[in-house]
C-alpha cells in the first residue's frame, strides 16, 4: 500500500523510542536494583551513590507520588521492573501490603536494627526514618507548658492562633488516623473540630509556610512536621530570620503514647527480579553511613539506635515516638479523611 | 469563494464541527486508509474510554461519602473558581486585544508579543511565585504589615482567580486580537461613518462579531483551570481535580476518583455546548481586510500604554523577575550539574511528542476534510485535552498494564518512552489539530475539487495540494504541542522511565520539598524553552498578518 509509510512512521518512532539508550541518562548496568521512590530528596541520591560505590550495584530510579506509584506497580503486575518500593508514608506501605504488591523478607540484620513497631510484623516493609508531627510555637508569646498534648491545642485559649495546612496532606491524615486507632472515632472527630475552631486562618500552604507565618505573628502555634523545622533552621535566607528567631518546638503527647510519627519506609516488590540486590540496598539504608545522611542531610529521625540526629533538631529536645503499630495508619486513613470532611477541615 | 473566518488564526482550541467545510463526496474514498485512521483514533481514545466506563469495571467503596460530601463541596469550589478566573481573564484579554489590534499607541509593537509571554509559564510555577511574593509572609505583605498595619494575602480563592487569570488570559487575547484585527473592518468603518463613537463601536459591533473567538479562548482558559492541581492545592481551594486526588490518595478509592473524573468530563461537555451556542448565529464568512488602526493621542495613548504595561508587568515581568531573583540568590547552589541532563530529556521528549502528535493530527484532519461523515472516534480522541493528566495516566496505565500483567512483552510497557509519547499524544492531540483545522478552513474546497477532477486520489490531493499550503500551521501545531509537553507534569511524573528527569519534574521535586528558591533554576529553563516557540509563533502570525495587509 502506498500510504503505508505515513502510517508506519509514527509507529517506528515509537519503537525507536523504546531503545534502551533513550530510557535513561545512564546506561543500564549488569548489577542493578530498580527503585520506585516517593522521596525527592537530594540526600537520597548521595545515599544511592554511596551504595553503588560500596557494592558496585547500580540504582535505577523512578520518582513519583505515592498513589501514582502504587497504581503503576499494580498495573505492571508480573512484568514490573520494580525491585524496591520506597515511600514516605506508612499508610501507603500498609496499602501496598494489603494489595499484595510486596513480598515478605526475613533478614536478621534488618530485624535487629529496626525497632519492631517501625516495621511490618510479616516483613513486608521496613521503616528507614521517622518524622514527627510536632507543634512549633512563637517563643515571644507562648508558654509551652500549656501545650503538652495534641488535645491541649483544642482549648479555647488558642482561639484564632492555630496554623496548619489542608487535610489534603497525608501527614495530617495519618495523625488523625493514629488518634482514631488510640482513642476512637468520636474523640478524633472532636479533636479535628477543636482545631478548626481555633484556626488563625483557613488551612493552606505548606508546612514551611506555617512556620513563616509564626515569624510574622499571623498565628502562634503551628502543627508541622519536624524535618521542615530542621530545614528552616539550616536555611540561611535572611527573609526567614524572623521565623528562625521566633520558633520553639513542643513534642506533643498523644494520649500517653508519645508523639505521633510517620515513617519513610521500603519494601521489596512482589515481582522483584533483583532480590539480593534489593535486600542489599535495604540493609545499606539502615547502615550507620546511610542513617547519618538521612539525619544530617534531611533532618529526619534515624531508626537505628546510636545514630545522632541533626544538630538543628537536637536543640529542640528529645522525641518520644508513639509505638503504635503503623499498619493502623493504612487501616484508618480513609476514616480520617471522612472525619476531616465532617469537621470542616478543608 | 473564501471560507476563511479570521478568528480561526488562533493557534489553539477546539472548534471543529460547526462550520466544517462542506466536503466532497468522492467516488472512490480511500477505505483502507480511513479504517487505519479510525483504528488510530480509537487507540488514542482508549484511555478516555477506560475512564468513562469506570463505573462498569472499578469498584468504588467510598462512593457514598464522595457523592454526598466531596462532590457537592468540590463542585461548588470548581464553579466559583471557573467564574472568577473567566471574568478576570476576559477583563484582562479583551480590552488589551482591542487596543493592540485597532489602535496605535507607544509600545504597541512590543505589546503584540509581550502579552503572549505568560503562556510560557506553567500555572503551578506562577502560583508558587505569586504566593512567595504576595502571600501572607511574602516581602510585600511583610512591608505593608510593618508600615500600613495591613497584611494582604493572595493565597485564597480570590487570589487564585487573579493568579490563574494572569497566566491564562493570552488564550483569549490571541484569538480576540486576530478577530479584531481583520474580518470586521467593513462593519467598523460603516459604524464610524454613521457617527458611532469608539465605545459603541466596540460594544455594539466588535464585541458581538468577536464573540465566537472570545468564547473559544475562554473555553481553553476553563479547561486549563479545571486541569490544574498544583496551584489549586497550594492555595487551599477545593475543585473536582483536588477531589479526585482526595478520593484516590486519602480514601484509597480509585473507583470514586474516576467517577469524579466523569463528572469533570460532563462539566466540560456542558462548557463545549455553551461555547458552540455562543458561536451559533455568528457570521462565519468574513472579509479579510485588515482594520485601519486609529492613532491614539494624549491621555488616551498614555492610558492604552499604561494598561498594557500593567497587564504585562503583572502577568509576565513579576513572576519572571521573581524567578530570576531566586536564580541569583541560589547561584552557587548544586543545581547546575543535574540540569543539562533534564534539559536534554525535556527537549528530546518534546520534539518527539510534537512530531508524533503532528503526524496523527495531520491524518485526522485529512480524514475530516475528505470523509463524508465525521469519525466519532476522532471526536472522542479530541477530549483527551480536557481530562486532568493524572486521570489520563490512569487510563494509559490500565491499558498498558493489561498487556504488562500478561507478560506478552519482554519488558514493561509502562515506563517506556513509547507509552509516555503515546500519553502525550492522547492528551495534546486537540492542541495539535486546532491550527491545522483553522488553516484548512481557509483553503477553498475548490482546490480539492480541481485536484480530484484531475484524477488525484483523496490522499494524493491532500498531500500535494492541501498539505503544502498548510506550511506555517504545521510548525505551529508541532510547537504548541511541544510547549505543552515541556510544561506538562503529572503524565511525565507517573509514566517516565528510570532515571528520566525533565525540567518540570525537577522543578516539581524541589517545590514539593519546599525548596522553592532552588526550583527557580528548572523553572527558568522551562520559561525559556516555552518562550522560544511562543515568540516564534507570534512572529509567524505577525508576518502572515502583514502579508495579508499587503494584498
Amino acid at each position: 500500500m502506498r500510504n503505508a509509510p505515513s502510517i508506519l512512521a509514527p509507529l517506528m518512532v515509537l519503537v525507536a523510542c523504546n531503545a534502551p539508550e533513550f530510557h535513561s541518562g545512564k546506561p543500564l548496568r549488569e548489577r542493578v536494583v530498580n527503585v520506585y521512590s516517593h522521596r525527592h530528596y537530594e540526600s537520597d541520591q548521595q545515599i544511592f551513590d554511596g551504595f553503588t560505590k560500596r557494592t558496585g550495584i547500580h540504582v535505577n530510579l523512578v520518582m513519583a507520588d505515592d498513589d501514582e506509584i502504587l497504581t503503576r506497580l499494580q498495573q505492571e503486575g508480573a512484568n514490573s521492573p520494580c525491585d524496591l518500593l520506597i515511600t514516605s508514608d506508612a499508610g501507603r506501605l500498609g496499602l501496598a501490603k494489603r494489595r499484595d504488591l510486596l513480598r515478605p523478607i526475613h533478614d536478621s540484620l534488618l530485624e535487629a536494627v529496626i525497632p519492631s513497631h517501625l516495621r511490618d510484623a510479616d516483613g513486608n516493609w521496613f521503616g528507614l526514618t521517622m518524622r514527627a508531627r510536632v507543634f512549633a510555637y512563637d517563643k515571644r508569646t507562648v508558654d509551652p507548658s500549656h501545650l503538652r498534648t495534641y488535645a491541649d491545642l483544642t482549648k479555647p485559649e488558642w482561639k484564632g492562633q492555630v496554623l496548619v495546612r489542608t487535610s489534603e496532606h497525608v501527614y495530617n491524615q495519618s495523625l488523625l488516623a493514629a488518634m482514631i486507632a488510640h482513642e476512637g472515632r468520636d474523640s478524633a472527630l472532636a479533636w479535628a473540630k477543636g482545631i478548626v475552631a481555633n484556626l488563625a486562618r483557613e488551612p493552606k500552604g505548606s508546612d514551611t509556610d506555617q512556620l513563616l507565618a509564626i515569624g510574622e505573628g499571623i498565628g502562634s502555634v503551628a502543627i508541622v512536621n519536624s524535618y521542615y523545622i530542621g530545614k528552616l533552621m539550616k536555611n540561611t535566607d535572611p527573609a526567614r530570620d524572623p521565623a528562625r528567631a521566633a520558633i520553639g518546638v513542643v513534642f506533643p503527647d498523644l494520649d500517653g503514647h508519645g508523639t505521633h510519627v510517620n515513617i519513610s519506609g521500603a519494601g521489596v516488590a512482589r515481582h522483584a527480579e533483583h532480590m539480593p540486590e534489593a535486600v542489599a540496598l535495604l540493609e545499606y539504608l539502615v547502615s550507620d553511613e546511610a542513617q547519618a545522611l538521612f539525619a544530617e542531610g534531611n533532618e529526619e529521625y534515624p531508626v537505628k539506635a546510636g545514630v545522632p540526629i541533626a544538630r538543628e533538631l537536637a536543640a529542640f529536645g528529645t522525641l518520644t515516638p508513639d509505638t503504635l503499630d503503623l499498619q493502623a495508619l493504612a487501616t484508618y486513613n480513609a476514616e480520617a479523611v471522612k472525619l476531616f470532611d465532617a469537621a470542616g477541615w478543608h | 469563494m473564501r471560507r476563511r473566518s479570521s478568528y480561526s488564526t488562533r493557534p489553539v482550541g477546539i472548534d471543529q464541527a460547526v462550520h466544517r467545510s462542506s466536503t466532497l463526496d468522492p467516488p472512490r474514498r480511500p477505505r483502507r486508509l480511513f479504517t487505519l485512521i479510525s483504528l488510530l483514533a480509537l487507540a488514542l481514545a482508549a484511555p478516555l474510554l477506560v475512564v468513562l466506563t469506570a463505573p462498569l469495571h472499578a469498584q468504588a467503596p467510598e462512593w457514598v461519602h464522595v457523592r454526598r460530601v466531596i462532590l457537592p463541596d468540590h463542585l461548588a469550589g470548581t464553579l466559583e473558581l471557573l467564574g472568577g478566573v473567566l471574568a478576570i481573564a476576559l477583563v484582562l484579554a479583551v480590552p488589551s486585544a482591542w487596543l493592540v489590534a485597532t489602535c496605535d499607541f507607544p509600545l504597541r509593537r512590543m505589546m503584540r508579543w509581550a502579552l503572549v509571554m505568560p503562556l510560557a509559564l506553567p500555572t503551578y510555577i506562577s502560583a508558587f511565585t505569586y504566593a512567595a511574593l504576595l502571600g501572607p509572609t511574602g516581602p510585600v505583605s511583610n512591608w505593608l504589615a510593618d508600615h500600613a498595619g495591613f497584611r494582604p494575602d493572595i493565597v485564597d480563592m480570590q487570589g487564585l482567580w487573579f493568579v490563574l487569570a494572569l497566566v491564562l488570559f493570552p488564550y483569549i487575547y490571541l484569538p480576540a486580537r486576530a478577530a479584531f484585527a481583520s474580518g470586521m473592518s467593513g462593519q467598523l468603518d460603516a459604524a464610524r461613518m454613521l457617527g458611532a463613537s469608539a465605545v459603541p463601536r466596540f460594544r455594539r459591533i466588535a464585541l458581538p462579531l468577536a464573540r465566537p473567538a472570545i468564547a473559544g479562548g475562554a473555553l481553553l482558559v476553563a479547561m486549563e483551570t479545571l486541569n490544574d492541581y498544583g496551584a489549586v492545592k497550594y492555595y487551599g481551594v477545593r475543585t473536582l481535580t483536588t477531589g479526585i486526588f482526595r478520593s484516590w490518595a486519602g480514601l484509597y478509592d480509585l473507583g470514586s476518583a474516576l467517577r469524579l473524573g466523569i463528572v469533570l468530563v460532563l462539566l466540560v461537555a456542558l462548557l463545549l455546548w455553551i461555547e458552540r451556542r455562543a458561536r451559533r448565529g455568528a457570521r462565519q464568512e468574513t472579509d479579510q481586510v485588515p482594520v485601519a488602526r486609529v492613532r491614539l493621542q494624549g491621555w488616551r495613548a498614555a492610558a492604552a500604554t499604561g494598561w498594557c504595561l500593567l497587564v504585562f508587568g503583572m502577568a509576565a515581568m513579576l513572576p519572571i523577575g521573581s524567578i530570576l531573583d531566586d536564580v541569583r540568590v541560589t547561584w552557587d547552589g548544586t543545581m547546575h550539574g543535574q540540569l543539562p541532563h533534564a534539559l536534554w530529556n525535556t527537549s528530546a521528549v518534546a520534539a518527539v511528542a510534537g512530531l508524533v502528535t503532528l503526524v496523527i493530527a495531520v491524518l485526522f484532519t485529512f480524514r475530516e476534510r475528505y470523509g463524508r461523515r465525521s469519525d466519532p472516534a476522532i471526536r472522542l480522541a479530541d477530549l483527551g485535552y480536557v481530562i486532568p493528566g493524572a486521570v489520563i495516566a490512569i487510563g494509559v496505565m490500565s491499558l498498558a498494564g493489561f498487556i504488562d500483567r500478561r507478560q506478552w512483552l519482554d519488558g514493561a510497557l509502562i515506563g517506556s518512552m513509547g507509552v509516555l509519547v503515546y500519553a502525550f499524544s492522547v492528551r495534546f492531540l486537540a492542541v495539535g489539530k486546532q491550527p491545522l483545522q483553522g488553516a484548512l478552513r481557509q483553503q477553498s474546497t475548490a482546490l480539492d475539487e480541481a485536484a480530484r477532477m484531475l484524477g488525484a486520489s483523496p490522499w494524493r490531493s491532500f498531500r500535494r495540494v492541501n498539505l503544502p499550503l498548510l506550511g506555517p500551521a504545521l510548525i505551529a501545531a508541532a510547537m504548541l504541542v511541544a510547549i505543552d509537553v515541556i510544561k506538562e507534569l503529572p503524565l511525565t511524573l507517573i509514566l517516565r522511565p528510570f532515571n528520566f528527569d525533565t525540567l518540570s519534574t525537577k522543578a516539581y521535586e524541589l517545590a514539593r520539598i519546599e525548596q522553592l528558591r532552588e526550583a527557580s533554576w528548572p523553572s527558568l529553563m522551562i520559561v525559556i524553552c516555552g518562550l522560544v516557540p511562543v515568540l516564534l509563533l507570534e512572529r509567524m502570525l505577525e508576518r502572515r498578518a502583514r502579508s495579508l495587509g499587503g494584498r
